[in-house]
């Protein structure tokens, strides 16, 4: 059968044109970009900007004597303040530019006062401190107990006491976080003092700012960071997802719709029907390609940012699109079968589960695979097609990443995967374009690739 | 010179039905051929499989020489009778994407297309979208798409369906100047005037055979012998009294005068002298054989199965033979 390449590029340019002016996708490629503004960024901020500062009083009916005083010191806000400080300094997410120190983040610091409540007070009694009417002020935000064996131990206990929390009901879960923290920090202080220690040292002394790791290769030294290291494998995971789902369903939709307004067989006049078929699904690669590209694009854009982008492997690059092609030809076959197989988008619903299901399972095991790249578990699914390329785009984006030739073996299994594949999908789509009428289940899919 | 068409006993079946069994057919080129049958007789699938949309189970088609139309894609036209196009691109976006697909570049598409667009009615249209057009217009713009590339061999599946008088008479003026221009025309329909109007052989399917393959012209000169249309001289005259006639079986009036229907066996001379001595005639003539009547008969009255020429035959005849057909 004769096969003209000026045909199927015609197909492919128009399908491509026809995709990526439309409102559809435009908004497909903005929707993961916008959300994750929003979420990362947006969201605190708006959240913590509307968050009123919460002022109010705690109650503590300290069974040791002797806390009050250090909590009371632990509740002013600069203190607050400066305990956030630390810990942003110590978190390995910190942005390295500019090289200033971190500035304290997060919600509005509280400012709570304390109200010392005499040892002897029944607890039973006093919780109702903390129910009023909702625009009683000063707010009662909660009552601390201290256990007695808070600050000594008992003789022969190994552990020490702790403390009971009461809250009020309106009581939110930010600031009763930022309370937890700081009853802690003023227990611990006062245990240090009452075994003659200073507490600011211990402080100093347990604060361990986080390196960012230098990973040492034959290229040179690169610095590297855990979080990325996480990350890394579930993005390309969703970096593949996304591109497949996007170029799928384009192509699915885009086929029922031809089949619908009967242009299908208009088509059929000017081109056979592989022609037609490997056009789209070349069309739709080119569209898929392009938001995988576009979102690359943005990641090195972002990671350079936080000077991160020497952790992309350029090698990487080359395996996300490579993978990419092969996973897009695989899923995207079979959503390009299943248009041509229904006459109209409801239908396509029904075929569409155990798709979508095995690209799901695919993604999913992106994120697991990364954790332990060099698993048997992980080594098998890299070998195991369709989800292969999903496996293995979490090894290599890993920190642990494999050698080459698994690489490879997993490229060329995926190769085969997807020719096998189109070559199954060519002979159900020459069947079911001109097939109206009743919806075909799979059995009648499977019928189909044995008549023709 | 090599036929523009030749099938040599194709069969095709889908699961148990078989759609088309043991079909011949050969077009010589530039002959215009009527492909007419009930629905379902098959016509559809024998088009799709000519244009290797659909491939036969067995038996070969041959188009210009080629094994397959997939080699002669370029030199074909065909306008589907289930035709849609795109309705976001524009009408002569459509037409310059379809005649490159065909073969031809954007330039020589994009002339082809303005001089048939206004040929047609439509010269206004080449910048509007296919889903601001109305059902006519959009079928204008389908014809002119399946011809976009001057085909050698077109094929029309129910081209005036759905059209007004004015588009079918535009249609039928542009088929008419690519059957000057030499193209080999298969014409698919369910209207008997169109097929008897346009085409020179007419080829019936009917449950997947060949039932038909005779020349119109041959069609035109079988008469109904049991059948005379008077038209009489006096508008006045009294047609029933034609009923005491000894041949006469009945008369059944009409716009113009009657028709009359002899008795089996009677000669249709005598006849026709017999009632010209009883109303002077202004026309008198034995009914002719509409493609209509064959149509009808073959498909309706039977009921069975026509396996041959040899059942068309026995038809006409029963049409013909006033014995025989009794």
């Amino acid at each position: 059968m004769s096969i003209k390449l000026h045909r199927i590029g015609l197909i492919a340019a128009r399908d491509y044109k026809a995709a990526i002016t439309s409102r559809a996708f435009l908004v497909g490629l903005l929707v993961m970009p916008v959300m994750l503004l929003v979420f990362v960024v947006l969201v605190p901020r708006i959240l913590n900007s509307r968050s009123p500062q919460v002022i109010g009083e705690v109650a503590v009916i300290d069974g040791t004597g002797k806390v009050s005083t250090e909590l009371s010191h632990a509740l002013a806000p600069a203190e607050i303040a400066r305990r956030r400080t630390v810990e942003a300094e110590q978190s390995p997410l910190k942005p390295v530019s500019p090289a200033s120190p971190a500035p304290a983040s997060g919600p509005p610091i509280p400012r709570m006062t304390l109200v010392q409540v005499p040892p002897d007070t029944d607890v039973a009694t006093y919780k109702s401190w903390l129910i009023q009417r909702g625009d009683a002020t000063p707010r009662h935000l909660a009552l601390v107990v201290v256990q007695p064996d808070a600050v000594t131990r008992r003789p022969g206990a190994v552990a020490f006491g702790s403390y009971d929390l009461y809250t009020s009901s309106k009581l939110d879960e930010t600031t009763e976080s930022t309370l937890r923290n700081t009853v802690r920090a003023a227990l611990i202080a006062t245990r240090l003092r009452t075994q003659g220690l200073d507490p600011t040292a211990m402080a100093t002394v347990q604060q361990v700012f986080q390196p960012e790791s230098i990973v040492v290769g034959p290229a040179g030294d690169r610095s590297a960071s855990r979080v990325i290291a996480r990350i890394l494998p579930f993005a390309c995971g969703m970096l593949l997802f996304i591109g497949v789902m996007t170029g799928g369903q384009l192509l699915l939709t885009s086929t029922v719709e031809e089949k619908s307004n009967r242009v299908i067989e208009v088509l059929l006049a000017a081109v056979s029907p592989l022609e037609l078929m490997y056009g789209k699904l070349l069309g739709q690669l080119g569209l898929g390609m392009t938001m995988t590209v576009v979102y690359l694009v943005m990641s090195v854009f972002v990671l350079a940012q936080f000077s991160l982008s020497g952790l992309l492997d350029p090698m990487l690059i080359v395996y996300v699109l490579a993978f990419f092609v092969v996973t897009y030809l695989v899923f995207g076959s079979l959503m390009l079968t299943i248009g041509a197989a229904v006459n109209q988008m409801a239908e396509a619903q029904a075929l569409m589960p155990p798709v979508i299901i095995l690209l799901a399972a695919g993604y999913s095991l992106s994120g697991f695979i990364g954790q332990a790249p060099n698993s048997t578990f992980s080594v098998a699914m890299s070998f195991i097609p369709p989800v292969n390329t999903f496996a293995m785009i979490a090894r290599v984006s890993s920190s642990a990443p494999p050698p080459a030739w698994e690489v490879w073996t997993t490229l060329l299994i995926s190769v085969v995967t997807a020719l096998l594949v189109v070559w199954l999908a060519a002979k159900v789509f020459k069947v079911a374009l001109l097939m109206h009428g009743r919806p075909p289940s799979f059995a009648t899919l499977i019928k189909w690739a044995r008549m023709a | 010179m090599t036929a523009a068409l030749e099938i040599e006993g194709i069969r095709k079946t889908f699961g148990d039905k078989v759609a088309i069994e043991s079909l011949d057919l050969t077009i010589p080129q530039g002959a215009t051929y009527g492909l007419i049958g009930p629905s379902g007789a098959g016509k559809t699938t024998a088009i799709r499989m000519i244009m290797s949309i659909l491939f036969p189970d067995r038996g070969t088609i041959s188009v210009f020489g080629q094994g397959s139309a997939l080699k002669a894609k370029d030199r074909i036209g065909y306008l589907p009778e289930e035709r849609g196009s795109y309705r976001k691109m524009t009408v002569g976006a459509f037409l310059i994407y379809m005649g490159c697909l065909k073969g031809r570049t954007r330039a020589q598409a994009y002339g082809r297309a303005d001089r048939l667009l206004g040929r047609l009615g439509l010269a206004d249209v080449n910048a509007k979208k296919c889903e601001d057009l109305s059902k006519g217009m959009l079928q204008r713009v389908q014809f002119v798409a399946s011809i976009i590339n001057e085909p050698d061999l077109l094929i029309l599946d129910e081209p005036f369906g759905g059209l007004d008088p004015l588009s079918v008479r535009l249609l039928k003026g542009v088929i008419a100047e690519e059957q000057q221009r030499g193209a080999t025309l298969i014409f698919s329909t369910h209207v008997m005037a169109h097929a008897e109007e346009l085409c020179e052989q007419i080829v019936m399917i009917h449950q997947g055979r060949k039932v038909l393959d005779e020349p119109m012209a041959g069609l035109r000169r079988q008469y109904d012998t049991r059948r005379i249309l008077l038209e009489p001289l006096d508008p006045g005259a009294n047609l029933l009294a034609l009923q005491a006639l000894p041949c006469v079986e009945g008369v059944k009036l009409n716009d113009h005068g009657c028709e009359v229907r002899l008795h089996a066996g009677m000669d249709p001379g005598d006849a026709v002298r017999a009632i010209a001595g009883v109303v002077a005639p202004a026309r008198i003539e034995l009914s002719r054989i509409r493609l209509e009547d064959v149509f009808i008969r073959l498909v309706g009255e039977s009921g069975g199965v026509h396996g041959s020429q040899e059942a068309l035959r026995t038809h006409l005849q029963g049409l013909s033979n006033t014995g025989a057909a009794a």
